[in-house]
């Protein structure tokens, strides 16, 4: 080998010996033997690992025969499609149409060409190194030592007497009160040090009963989502419509809690809903008009797919099913209260409005008591 | 059997309680009353009164008498005699001979509309396959001419809803403004129809094997048809309740969710998360499990 | 004048090395990396597509950083979409608009971005399975284990915060139901959803920006820290193997890691990012477009979370209405139970399972080498129990998709998997465990009896019997069968893996041999077509053949 890699060998070595560690390789392989070849330095050096490579074959040991120009041009051909695609790419990403525009138009192709493209080009990266490394390189099996298991036990005897000789020069033994005043003043420190990323955030959640009221209240109107009012004559039999409270920003989601779904019942349906009217319902209704909170009471997605044969209102969350002619109660899936009841008249002007705020709590159950 | 008398055949196709009336009330024509004058003087006052007492009790039955019962053909346009002879090919079974409804068979449809024979019969639901928790839109079996007439015959048996005829989209040709419309039929559309139809209106299921339908077939007119009728389960949404302008709207929005083609690539079928989590396991994992196979075998 | 010393290019490499070297003392450190063995199969390879996949999690997420405001604040849209034009909506919404429309390129960074977080979760369960099947959490693994089960549910935390933050109407619908699960939680619920939302439902705004902060820095840096982590023990502890030739449970046979190993590791990830990219550009995902802003009055049929939150929906949507009242006025409402108790479970069982597998198994060696799953039939139909409970859960997470699409009843597909969640996984099991039973079977008759050559020979006395290779020494018919001992690795059922059949069929989806190498049967020599007598010869020729 040339003079530099002997140099460079010695250069290495000479640190090493320089810091008192030894390198003496097994099996007596001189590794300033200048007729070394550079795979017999990496296989000694391999063995300081614990690492013995026992087999190791060139797939081409003779060079330029017909497979293996072959497999070269395969890795190169894969890497230009790489160039290629990437540069299509870079023109599509510059040139193409991409704003929105209604309709079917080119800047539709935007982001597929955009994937297809890089989705080529790094594919097409991928396998020409893959082809490189798996059908080029020489194959090799190699087989490392584990030494798994414990350290040795006098080592974890050494550690474990330098963790406890810790102890001993603190001294906590000797005086114990220097541990406990520690132990009592710190304590409250790292609590204090928690307490800002907790405190902060808790409030008490029953303040003002949020789940206890929604905005409605006597005499509050019943309003489409722009705010207008809404008279009997505008919802048809068999129909339904979401109406929000008649409060300044009523309709947006600071009033998450209120969005109620005014249902214009069939005569024998209402009629069937009068007859069942629970107790707390009574007098809620207003002819075939009824109201019913929108928000489900499983877990809070609006329940709004009204079946007006069925009379059964779905939530498509998770398929609670409410029968609207008994007061809205679960008749399938995992909700387990009614739907509350909004109690509506119309006033002098002719437009619905409430006769007082829901008499439940709207929306998912929870742990408190609910008056 | 039809007698010569004009009162009496009058009084006949009435159910015959003239003829009745005439046989009650007086005498028989050929049973002449007795009395003293001579025979032949007898005999033609016999007939005058005959005569008299007939037109009397014609003439009171025809003053006093109740309106024509149902074997009566009311008086229909020709589109509706037309759209009559095809109901009673296709439709009494269910729908009884005079739309009245067969119980636990088919509805009446009285009071329906020419909107619900659009709906119904134009996207093929009817005439309904079988009995079943749902029609479903299947080929439709009518000509759209048949389908008028049918229509026009059943708004003229029992009235009811009808599509407007023109255009059902926005009236305005400034291309802002008909932007602003679609984006309010779109907030119209996400408020009222998104729970049941979904976002991208590719259909949703309702309860027990019911569901509500794909809206990519759908053309303007059946769109405004389903609004305004509220087929099978879904609900009416009248004029009263979503004016026709607010209708018009909520067309352009779903017909512009037809026509905006995807800007991110294949849709899915605008189904969500479901469709994505298939994909990622169907072609991702798949394609990147065959390629580990590829770079590291099975050693 | 003094000259300059030539800049010597082709040493500048070496003495380079030599003053990092010098400053570092890097060379041992570095050579130990460079030849450290790695077993091959593919299998090892599934948790790299969970690292590649958080590796451009990272990329995209941070582009997207770039341009996404996590406020909000309500504004009207006057952007490029025009089916949104003068909608009311937060500014988080807005600006993901913004980014699908507006952004050069803004669309294709986000369907990366969601493609790769399907992915990322999607190669997480994946990889768990195979490290669950094979035995490879045993001792001493279990600490990995352990980080692997946390990496999983920080994910699925990560991702329910990346899909939340747009505002859009499914994610915060899906919102909605999460603040209904907090409030679930007994005696503390509300405290905690009020804590974390800052009020009632929506709260004071700050949702959307709490989640921002933790999808961008809390949850990324502790993913970060536990992926280092559960790397570096593998590291260490080195990756477990198959049994096979040369294989104990002391060493690990396999390749170094450079070059082999690392241009494979760099190959693949290209290959992963390609097929994010070519997802995220054929198919569309989240278009958020369609959904509209959040409104608490609006809501969709086919509403899910993303595929791996979604096997709790489909425990809230199959779980019964049973509604605890206590004494007192308190009640645990239906949604506590199949959304914080169940992943509760899910969490904790996993994680002990290498104890109590250890425990029961009264097997407290360290374990270095893997077990075929048909060799623990316990474990693996354990494991599909798992598997089909986790199915079932998933699919009825999307059974109004499923019920619409495929014309089922809706309420049909609730008790249908009600009543299959009961079912199915126990039956699983007894079917995992007859099957491994039978297939270790096999090993252990084709180990006695040799590899069937699917040659039929007729023995005198009018028999028909198939020839049978054996795999030992002696053949078949002794007084003595040669026991060979199963040692743990795949036994070889077929003649061409014995080399008896010339070469093995090379070739993956479809055989790559030319009709005239087709292989021949052993124990003959090639037939011609001149060689084989025809039907119609002369019985002279036929016995001349027979005589050759």
């Amino acid at each position: 080998m040339s003079a530099s890699t002997t140099q460079g060998a010695a250069a290495a070595h000479d640190p090493a010996t320089a810091h008192g560690r030894t390198e003496q390789p097994r099996g007596g392989i001189d590794l300033d033997d200048p007729t070394l070849s550079r795979f017999e330095v990496v296989r000694e050096g391999a063995r300081q690992d614990g690492v013995e490579i026992v087999h190791y074959e060139p797939p081409f040991p003779v060079p330029k025969t017909r497979g293996e120009r072959r497999l070269v041009r395969i890795v190169t051909g894969f890497f230009l499609l790489t160039g290629l695609a990437s540069t299509v790419f870079m023109l599509v990403y510059i040139l193409w149409p991409f704003e929105y525009a209604p309709g079917a138009d080119r800047s539709d192709w935007f982001t597929p060409l955009l994937g297809v493209s890089l989705g080529i080009a790094l594919i097409s990266a991928g396998f020409g190194v893959m082809t490189w490394g798996k059908k080029l390189l020489p194959h090799e099996i190699a087989i490392q030592e584990r030494h798994e298991g414990g350290s040795a036990p006098k080592d974890r005897k050494i550690a474990a007497t330098t963790l406890l000789y810790i102890g001993d020069e603190m001294g906590l033994r000797r005086r114990p009160i220097l541990g406990l005043s520690l132990l009592a003043g710190l304590t409250p420190v790292a609590v204090a040090a928690g307490a800002p990323f907790i405190g902060a955030l808790i409030k008490d959640p029953n303040k003002g009963h949020p789940l206890l009221t929604t905005a409605f209240r006597e005499g509050i109107r019943l309003t489409h989502k722009d705010g207008s009012p809404i008279r009997p004559e505008e919802v048809s039999v068999g129909g339904q419509i979401t109406v929000f409270p008649g409060v300044p920003g009523g309709a947006t989601n600071r009033h998450a809690d209120s969005p109620t779904l005014l249902i214009h019942l069939r005569g024998e349906d209402a009629d069937a809903l009068r007859a069942n009217l629970d107790e707390i319902n009574r007098g809620s209704m207003f002819g075939n008009f009824v109201a019913y909170s929108k928000i489900c009471t499983h877990a809070g997605c609006p329940a709004s797919l009204y079946e007006q044969q069925t009379n059964r209102l779905l939530c498509p969350c998770h398929q609670s099913q409410f029968l609207i002619t008994d007061n809205a109660k679960p008749v399938f899936g995992p909700a387990t209260r009614a739907l509350p009841m909004l109690p509506i008249t119309v006033n002098d002007e002719g437009f619905f409005v409430a006769t007082s705020d829901y008499k439940v709590p709207i929306g998912p159950a929870f742990w408190e008591r609910y008056s | 059997m039809t007698s010569d008398q004009p009162a009496e055949r009058r009084a006949e196709r009435r159910g015959g309680r003239g003829w009745r009336l005439g046989r009650t009330r007086g005498v028989d024509a050929l049973h002449p009353a007795s009395g003293p004058p001579s025979r032949a003087r007898r005999r033609v006052g016999a007939v005058v009164r005959l005569t008299a007492a007939l037109l009397l009790a014609g003439g009171l039955y025809t003053a006093f008498a109740p309106g024509v019962a149902a074997e009566d053909t009311p008086s229909l346009t020709d589109k509706a005699i037309q759209g009559k002879a095809l109901f009673d090919t296709s439709c009494v079974t269910c729908h009884g001979r005079n739309a009245q409804g067969v119980t636990d068979v088919g509805p009446s449809l009285i009071g329906v509309g020419g909107a619900s024979v659009e709906f119904q019969v134009g996207t093929g639901r009817m005439p309904m396959a079988r009995q079943e928790a749902q029609a479903m839109r299947k080929p439709v079996q009518f000509t759209p001419e048949e389908i008028a007439a049918l229509a026009a015959y059943v708004q003229e048996l029992g009235g009811g809803p009808q599509v407007p005829g023109g255009s059902l989209r926005p009236t305005t040709s400034d291309p802002e403004q008909l932007a602003l419309e679609i984006a309010q039929g779109g907030d119209l559309y996400r408020l009222n129809c998104a729970q049941c139809h979904t976002f991208g209106g590719g259909g949703g299921a309702l309860s027990s094997g019911k569901w509500a339908p794909r809206l990519d077939k759908a053309t303007d007119r059946q769109i405004y048809a389903a609004m305004l009728t509220g087929p099978q389960n879904m609900p009416v949404f009248g004029d009263n309740q979503l004016t026709p302008e607010e209708k018009r709207q909520i067309i352009a929005y779903i017909q512009n969710l037809q026509d905006d083609r995807d800007p991110g690539g294949l849709n899915l079928g605008r189904l969500g998360p479901v469709t994505e989590g298939i994909a990622i396991f169907l072609v991702g994992m798949v394609i990147l499990i065959f390629t580990t196979l590829w770079i590291a075998g099975k050693s | 004048m003094r000259k300059r010393p030539k800049l010597d290019v082709r040493a500048l490499p070496g003495k380079t090395a030599g003053e990092i070297d010098d400053r570092l003392q890097v060379a041992t450190p570095l050579r130990r990396l460079l030849n450290k063995v790695f077993p091959d199969h593919w299998s090892f390879l599934l948790g790299e597509i969970a690292l590649f996949s958080f590796i451009i999690l990272l990329l995209t997420g941070t582009f997207l950083a770039l341009f996404f405001d996590p406020s909000m604040r309500e504004v009207t849209y006057s952007g490029a979409y025009e089916p949104l034009q003068g909608r009311h909506m937060s500014a988080a919404y807005a600006s993901t608009l913004d980014l699908s429309f507006e952004v050069r390129g803004g669309l294709i960074m986000r369907q990366m971005h969601h493609w790769s977080a399907l992915l990322f979760m999607a190669s997480i369960v994946v990889h768990m399975l195979r490290v669950f099947f094979t035995g490879a959490f045993r001792k001493p693994r279990e600490l990995n284990w352990i980080i692997g089960i946390l990496l999983f549910w920080i994910g699925f935390t990560e991702g329910f915060a990346g899909y939340s933050l747009p505002d859009d109407g499914l994610s915060g619908t899906g919102l909605r139901i999460a603040h209904a699960i907090m409030l679930s939680i007994p005696v503390i619920g509300h405290w905690v959803a009020n804590a974390l939302f800052g009020g009632e439902f929506p709260g004071n705004g700050l949702i959307i920006p709490r989640l921002y902060i933790a999808h961008v820095f809390l949850l990324p840096g502790i993913l970060l820290g536990l992926i280092t982590a559960h790397l570096a023990l593998v590291f260490k502890q080195k990756h477990t193997q198959w049994p096979g030739p040369g294989r104990t449970n002391s060493n690990v046979v396999g390749e170094r890691m450079f070059p082999r190993y690392a241009i494979k590791q760099g190959g693949f990830f290209a290959i992963v990012f390609g097929v994010v990219a070519l997802m995220a550009g054929a198919f569309q995902i989240n278009p958020v477009w369609y959904f509209g802003p959040y409104e608490a009055a609006v809501v969709s049929a086919a509403s899910q979370p993303d595929w791996y939150v979604m096997f709790l929906d489909g425990s809230t949507r199959l779980f019964p209405p049973w509604q605890l009242e206590l004494p007192g006025g308190y009640h645990i409402p239906p949604l506590f139970w199949p959304t914080v108790v169940l992943p509760g479970i899910l969490t904790i069982l996993p994680i002990l399972y290498p104890f109590i597998e250890a425990r029961l198994t009264k097997d407290r060696r360290a374990h270095h080498l893997l077990q075929r799953p048909r060799d623990v039939p316990n474990r693996t139909g354990l494991g599909a129990m798992a598997v089909t409970f986790y199915l079932v859960l998933t699919i009825s997470g999307g059974n109004d998709v499923i019920a619409e699409k495929f014309d089922i009843s809706l309420n049909a597909m609730t008790w249908a998997g009600r009543i299959g969640l009961i079912i199915l996984p126990p039956l699983a099991y007894y079917i995992a465990y007859r099957v491994c039973l039978g297939l270790q079977q096999h090993d252990r008759e084709v180990l006695a009896h040799g590899v069937e050559t699917g040659i039929i020979r007729r023995l005198p006395d009018g028999r028909f019997i198939e020839v049978h290779q054996p795999l030992a020494g002696s053949g078949h018919g002794d007084a003595e069968h040669a026991q060979l001992e199963y040692s743990g690795w795949v036994v070889p059922k077929k003649m061409n893996r014995l080399g008896a059949l010339g070469p093995a069929i090379k070739g993956f989806f479809y055989p790559i041999e030319k009709p005239a190498q087709a292989p021949v049967s052993p124990g003959r020599p090639p037939v011609s077509a001149g060689d084989r007598p025809a039907v119609t010869d002369s019985p002279e020729r036929l016995e001349d053949a027979s005589r050759r």
